[in-house]
C-alpha cells in the first residue's frame, strides 16, 4: 500500500475539515436542545399569552414586572438564597475540615473512609426524599419514634419552619458532602512537601498553617466548589419536593419546585412562568459574579 | 499519574500526630461520620421488611416485629394496580436508556474534546466559547421552550426524547479537552509520518489510552441519566407507560402512597439504588483521578 507523508500544508486543510467533522455532532445537539430553546424563552418572554404560544401578542417587560409581583415567586427566592447559604456553609466549613481529618488517616480505614463518602453522591434527590421521609415522619417516623420512646415530644417538620429548613439541609449535605471533602482532600495531597516542612519547623500550628499556607494554596478549590455548589443548590427541588413541598406555608418553597407546581396546576399563565425561569437564570449568574467579586478581592488583599 | 499518589505530600514524619488523645478522637469523629452515612440506609432496609401497620404506628421499634417480603410483592403486581407500570420494566427500560446514552454522550463529547484541545480550524475560539457559555444555562431556563422543540421534532413520547437532548454535554467537551491537552504531542506526529489523519489518530491512539476519562464521563453520564426525574415526567405521558423512568415511577409511587404503603416506595427506593451502588464500585478506583481532571487548578 502506498503511504503518503502529508505535507504541513496538507495537515492545517486536513485538520479544517476534521476538526469541523469532530465537533459537529456535539455543536449540532447544542444549537437544537439549548441554544435554540434559549433564545426562544428569552423570545417569549416578551409575549403574553396563557398555554401555547399561538395567540400571543407583544406585551414588553410586563411579565417580568408581574414576576416581581408575585409573593410565592419573590419568597422561594428569598429562601433559596438562605438555604443555599446554610448548604454552602455547612459543606464547605464541614468538608474541609473532615478532609483535614482524612490525610491524616493512613491504611485501609483511610482509604475505606475515603471511598464510603463519595456513595450518596450518586444517589438521586427522588430516592433520597423518598428514604429520609422515613426519619421525618411527624407519626411514627424514625426520629420521633426515638424520641417517643424515650419520653419527648415529636417534632413537627413539616409545620415548623426551622424543622423544615433542617428537613431539607441535613439531606441535601447527606448527599454532597462527601464529594466535596474529596476535592478538598485532592488539593490538600497536592500542597507541596517543602510548604509544610517549612511551617513545622516554624512551629506554626493547625490554625496557622492553614491560615498561611492551606487556605492561599487552595484558592482556587475553595472558587470552584462555592461557584459549583450554589448553582446546584439554587436549582434544587427534588429533596424540598419530597421532605416538605414547601410545607409550612410555601416557607420552604424553592423557585424551581414554584414553577413546577404552576405548571402542573395551570394558575399562572406560561408566558409569566417562561419570564420566571429567565429571572432564575439572570439571579444565578449575578449570584455567582457576586462569588466570584468576593474571592478576587481577597487576592488582591493577600499579595 | 505520579502526581495523584495517595501518600504523596503526608506521611507520618510531616503530620505528627503526637497527642494520642487526638489520634482517637479524630478516630471517632470519622467513625461517626461513616455511620451517619449508612444509618438513613439502614433504617430504610430494615423499614423495608415491616408490614403496612408498623411502619409508621406509634409503638416505634428499629428492628421489625412481624418480618414480611409484601412491600417487595407488591412491587411485582404494580402493573395491576392504579399506577400500571412494570416496575422491574421500568428497571431495565432505564437502565437501557442510560447506557445507550452513556456511549452515545461518550463518543460525541470526547470527539469535540479531542478537535478543541489538539486541531486547529476555523471559528474554534469563538465555537469553544458558545460551547462552554452553554454551562451556565440552568435547565429550568429552557425546560418549557425544550418541550417545544422535542415537540416540533415528533419525539414526544418516544425513547429518543429521554436519550437525545441531554448528550451533548459542555462540562463533558470541558473535561476531555482538559484531559486530551495533556496528552504527549510525540505520536501524533508518528502517526502522522504513518499516514494517518486526525480522526484517525483519534481513534488508534487517543481512545485506547482515554479510560479514566472514559469511565469517569461515562459513570457521570450514566448516573445522570438514571438518576433524572423532571425530564422524563413531562416528556412521557400516561399512555405510555412502558417507557416511565425509574424516579418517574418512584415519586408516582411516593404520591400515592395510600393505596400501596409507604413500604413500597422504600423498597422501589432501595432497589432503585442498586445500580447506582454498582457505578460506585466500579468508578471508585479512579475518582481522584477524575477530580484532578476537572479542572480545580
Amino acid at each position: 500500500m502506498k503511504q503518503f507523508h502529508l505535507l504541513p500544508k496538507d495537515k492545517k486543510k486536513e485538520e479544517k475539515v476534521s476538526g469541523w467533522i469532530l465537533i459537529a455532532p456535539a455543536l449540532i445537539l447544542l444549537i437544537i436542545f439549548v441554544i435554540t430553546p434559549l433564545i426562544m424563552a428569552i423570545y417569549r418572554s416578551f409575549f403574553y399569552f396563557e398555554s401555547g404560544p399561538n395567540d400571543s401578542y407583544f406585551v414588553g417587560f410586563e411579565n417580568y414586572a408581574k414576576v416581581f409581583q408575585n409573593e410565592v415567586f419573590v419568597k422561594s427566592l428569598l429562601n433559596i438564597v438562605i438555604m443555599t447559604l446554610l448548604i454552602v456553609a455547612f459543606q464547605v466549613i464541614g468538608a474541609f475540615l473532615f478532609a483535614n481529618i482524612l490525610v491524616t488517616m493512613k491504611g485501609r480505614f483511610g482509604v475505606f473512609a475515603r471511598t464510603i463518602i463519595y456513595l450518596p453522591y450518586l444517589f438521586s434527590g427522588v430516592i433520597v426524599g423518598s428514604i429520609f421521609t422515613l426519619l421525618t415522619f411527624y407519626n411514627g417516623g424514625v426520629i420521633n419514634g426515638i424520641l417517643g420512646n424515650i419520653g419527648l415530644d415529636p417534632i413537627p417538620f413539616t409545620y415548623d419552619t426551622f424543622w423544615a429548613y433542617v428537613s431539607i439541609i441535613v439531606p441535601t449535605l447527606w448527599v454532597g458532602s462527601g464529594y466535596t471533602t474529596l476535592i478538598f482532600y485532592s488539593g490538600l495531597i497536592n500542597i507541596p512537601k517543602d510548604y509544610y516542612e517549612a511551617s513545622m519547623v516554624d512551629g506554626a500550628n493547625f490554625l496557622k498553617r492553614t491560615w498561611y499556607i492551606v487556605l492561599p494554596q487552595l484558592k482556587n478549590y475553595f472558587v470552584l466548589i462555592i461557584v459549583t455548589l450554589v448553582t446546584a443548590n439554587l436549582q434544587m427541588f427534588e429533596i424540598p419536593m419530597l421532605m416538605t413541598n414547601g410545607l409550612p406555608l410555601n416557607e420552604t418553597m424553592t423557585p424551581v419546585l414554584y414553577l413546577i407546581h404552576v405548571r402542573a396546576n395551570g394558575n399562572v399563565s406560561q408566558s409569566e412562568i417562561i419570564a420566571s425561569s429567565i429571572m432564575i437564570m439572570i439571579f444565578i449568574g449575578a449570584i455567582n459574579a457576586i462569588v466570584f467579586a468576593l474571592t478576587n478581592r481577597k487576592e488582591k488583599r493577600a499579595s | 499519574m505520579s502526581s495523584l499518589d495517595l501518600n504523596r505530600g503526608f506521611n507520618k514524619k510531616e503530620i505528627p500526630l503526637k497527642n494520642k488523645i487526638i489520634r482517637v478522637l479524630l478516630y471517632i469523629i470519622v467513625i461517626f461520620v461513616l455511620i451517619n452515612i449508612f444509618l438513613p440506609l439502614f433504617f430504610a432496609i430494615l423499614a423495608m421488611f415491616k408490614d403496612k401497620k408498623e411502619i409508621f404506628s406509634a409503638e416505634f421499634s428499629i428492628f421489625p416485629i412481624n418480618w414480611t417480603f409484601d412491600n417487595f410483592s407488591r412491587l411485582f403486581y404494580l402493573e395491576y394496580t392504579t399506577i400500571g407500570v412494570n416496575y422491574f420494566q421500568s428497571l431495565f427500560v432505564t437502565l437501557a436508556v442510560s447506557a445507550i446514552s452513556m456511549v452515545l454522550s461518550l463518543f460525541i463529547n470526547s470527539i469535540a474534546g479531542y478537535a478543541f484541545a489538539r486541531l486547529e480550524f476555523p471559528l474554534k475560539r469563538t465555537v469553544f466559547a458558545i460551547v462552554i457559555s452553554t454551562m451556565f444555562i440552568p435547565g429550568i431556563t429552557i425546560l418549557l421552550t425544550s418541550i417545544s422543540v422535542v415537540s416540533a421534532l415528533n419525539m414526544m413520547n418516544t425513547i429518543w426524547v429521554l436519550i437525545i437532548p441531554g448528550l451533548s454535554s459542555a462540562y463533558n467537551i470541558f473535561f476531555f479537552k482538559q484531559f486530551y491537552s495533556g496528552f504527549p504531542k510525540d505520536y501524533d506526529e508518528a502517526a502522522r509520518v504513518d499516514g494517518c489523519n486526525s480522526i484517525e489518530i483519534f481513534f488508534k491512539i487517543y481512545v485506547p489510552n482515554s479510560l479514566t476519562p472514559m469511565v469517569i464521563m461515562g459513570a457521570g453520564t450514566f448516573i445522570g441519566y438514571y438518576n433524572s426525574y423532571l425530564w422524563p415526567t413531562l416528556t412521557i405521558d400516561q399512555d405510555h407507560k412502558g417507557l416511565t423512568q425509574i424516579m418517574s415511577l418512584i415519586y408516582s409511587l411516593f404520591n400515592d402512597q395510600s393505596t400501596l404503603g409507604y413500604g413500597a416506595v422504600l423498597a422501589a427506593s432501595v432497589i432503585a439504588l442498586i445500580p447506582a451502588v454498582l457505578v460506585f464500585i466500579i468508578v471508585q478506583r479512579y475518582i481522584r483521578e477524575g477530580i484532578a481532571l476537572s479542572g480545580v487548578k
